[in-house]
């Protein structure tokens, strides 16, 4: 059983995701519950593996039993079992939030747990192409929550989605097959040993390196290739958006440098240094023009879209600088994201939900409306800029104290910008909430002025607010009530941005321990 | 909701239903050609479960979106995919309860001489399922919102 327990990460979401679509011959109310049960063995089997591979342990299982370099492999070092925790702990929390907040359909959940199947599938591979397998059900899934939303824009916003990440995907399988043509094996382990053997100037290795991190960046949102992102999060209901913001990206970022580390190694960063500032200037042009288009926007899950390709960027960065505390840094940064990117679509999600505004203008003076959602947002906010208790502080710290190692000037220079700018669009909100008059009144009439220019998201601000709603008092309208376990989620949410800091030294130990070399 | 609301969604053309009449049954054997070869050429049950998805795509293009959606049996859907991830998982875990790792064929040669061939073949029956229905579902799912923009429309 214990050995085995790689392959039951992947195996039991997806039979989880069987049992609601049968369920619902019956009922259809019932994904929930057993989205819940799957949930939670998969956090206890979670906590087994991180048993086994604390402290220095890199697990490692043959699919099928196949001999090593022709089966598919999977392994889990400290950086997978970091993202396999991830994942655990934010679907659990997008659960307790979805509670109340819907989708309730069992399909919902099906897609929901189909998504966990991919994700943990593209962490704990040791396969490429068998990552390109994982990153297309995990499209696949993510495509499907995106349609879920009840409005027009989201299947559009899916269709955008799917036709920008197909693209990704297959650049992405465009690569491995020229990586196959010139090694001739798929294992992440065998190929890195095959590349070097060839030669890591040689057109083929570049192009098929192009090629897969090219895909990647699709799939992880770097500007330019980001046009899919804003839609899909901001159109989307809030329990998807708050999902795929805290997974998703995520987990592309995280075989990005699973790719970066394991296959091409940090030998063909040095041997190839194009290659290296080809992604360290695309990952700083993605920190400045996420944080520009960020500052533009005047709905609040357009600019946390964008502030994600600009984070993005940032971890990008931190895992092309490659030292080993950059790498570390961008890892805590990855998890640290994740955490509060999700906290935060999940108190838009509450403030929409009580005050029926989702622009900037429409914030102004919702401090005192929800203190605890904008308490919970600024707080998350704050984590986000890198206010220093905060886990955005040590990410931020470690991938600009490696980049000063490094002696890359021009990264720690957008490093240093990027805060700025991060703070830029954040200290602008957080001055609405607190220190404007409102512009919504209690009875939820809309008032003229503020930002003119979205007409299409005021319109449908001042349709869901002209509803009749109740301030806390009778709380009977099912739709739009926040239940005990959505502000639970998002306080949790807040509290983990300062507390998992803690955990900081445990995750370098583990990196330090369980990654293949890094640059000294 | 009728689809001639929508903008040009759905043309009936004579051409069209024959065609798709004709080549329908031919896509979905060749379909299950491709699932069957997985093994021993290039296929496999995501290709052929794409192809057979896509029969459905071409009788709605044929008879409209709508019609279709109400003439493919959800439950039918929902069996092909839960079925086909309970055949893929159950024969994996079944070699794992039997001592071997997750889908490893060979632990079921005692019992059945060419356990492997067919063991390979189910699975890539049971990917094939998963596929074809969540591309059946998938489309129906981004048709809808074209479908019925008032938003009041589902699945």
């Amino acid at each position: 059983m214990i050995e085995h327990l790689p392959v039951l990460l992947v195996v039991l979401p997806i039979i989880g995701a069987s049992v609601p679509l049968v369920a619902s011959l019956y009922t259809d109310r019932i994904g929930w519950s057993i989205a819940v049960l799957t949930m939670l063995a998969y956090a206890a089997l979670a906590g087994l593996l991180a048993q086994q591979v604390w402290p220095d342990t890199v697990v490692s299982y043959a699919v099928g039993g196949f001999a090593l370099p022709y089966g598919i492999e999977l392994v889990v070092d400290g950086l997978s079992l970091a993202v396999v925790l991830l994942i655990s702990a934010i679907t659990l929390g997008v659960l307790a939030y979805a509670r109340h907040a819907g989708p309730h359909e069992n399909t919902f959940y099906s897609q929901l747990l189909l998504l966990v199947t991919g994700l943990t599938g593209m962490t704990v591979t040791g396969d490429v192409f068998n990552l390109y397998v994982f990153l297309e059900i995990t499209g696949l899934a993510a495509y499907g929550l995106v349609a879920s939303g009840r409005e027009a824009s989201a299947a559009v916003a899916a269709l955008k989605y799917l036709i920008i990440g197909t693209v990704g995907a297959s650049l992405y399988l465009l690569g491995v097959g020229y990586a196959l043509a010139v090694t001739g094996t798929l294992n992440m382990a065998d190929m890195s040993g095959k590349l070097a053997a060839v030669g890591y100037d040689s057109t083929l290795v570049l192009t098929a390196f192009g090629l897969m991190v090219g895909g990647l960046s699709v799939k992880v949102a770097l500007f330019p290739l980001h046009t899919w992102q804003p839609d899909a999060y901001a159109n989307s209901p809030d329990s998807v958006s708050a999902f795929i913001s805290a997974l998703v990206s995520t987990v592309s970022a995280y075989a990005l440098a699973r790719l970066l580390f394991s296959v091409f190694t940090v030998d063909f960063l040095t041997a190839v240094p194009a290659a290296r500032w080809a992604l360290i200037v695309v990952a700083s042009v993605s920190i400045v023009a996420g944080s520009a288009l960020a500052v533009s926007q005047a709905s609040v899950q357009r600019m946390l879209a964008y502030s994600s390709v600009s984070q993005f960027g940032l971890v990008i960065a931190g895992f092309a600088v490659a030292t080993p505390i950059a790498v570390v840094g961008a890892t805590v940064h990855l998890v640290g994201h994740a955490v509060m990117k999700g906290g935060l679509f999940a108190a838009t999600g509450i403030i929409e939900r009580e005050t029926g505004t989702t622009t900037i203008g429409g914030y102004a003076g919702m401090g005192g409306r929800t203190p605890l959602a904008a308490g919970a947002f600024t707080v998350l906010a704050l984590g986000m800029v890198g206010v220093p208790p905060a886990i955005g502080f040590v990410g931020k710290w470690y991938i600009l104290v490696g980049a000063v190692e490094a002696e890359l000037w021009p990264v720690v220079a957008v490093l240093l910008a990027s805060t700025l700018l991060t703070l830029a669009y954040f200290a602008r909100l957080g001055e609405r909430l607190y220190f404007a008059e409102p512009t919504i009144r209690e009875e939820g009439a809309i008032a003229d002025g503020g930002e003119g220019s979205d007409g299409g998201e005021r319109a449908e601000g001042s349709r869901s607010s002209s509803e009749p709603r109740s301030e806390g008092g009778d709380g009977d309208d099912g739709e739009n009530a926040v239940s005990t376990g959505m502000l639970a989620v998002l306080v949790v949410a807040a509290v983990l941005a300062v507390a998992l800091t803690a955990a900081v030294p445990a995750l370098e130990q583990l990196l330090t321990e369980t990654l293949p070399p890094l640059i000294q | 909701m009728s689809a001639d609301d929508g903008p040009g969604l759905y043309v009936e053309s004579t051409i069209i239903m024959t065609t798709v009449r004709v080549v329908a049954p031919f896509v979905l054997t060749f379909a299950l050609f491709i699932m069957f070869h997985g093994a021993d050429t290039p296929g496999g049950g995501f290709q052929g479960g794409v192809i057979a998805g896509s029969v459905v795509m071409m009788l709605a293009f044929a008879y409209g979106i709508d019609s279709t959606r109400q003439w493919v049996d959800v439950r039918v859907v929902a069996a092909l995919a839960s079925g086909g991830v309970l055949v893929f998982a159950g024969i994996g875990l079944g070699a794992m309860a039997l001592g071997g790792n997750f889908l490893q064929y060979n632990v079921y040669e005692p019992y059945y001489y060419e356990a492997s061939k067919y063991g390979i073949e189910l699975v890539e029956l049971g990917i094939g399922g998963i596929v074809a229905s969540v591309a059946i579902g998938l489309f129906f799912l981004i048709a809808a919102g074209f479908g019925h923009v008032t938003g009041e429309g589902e699945r």
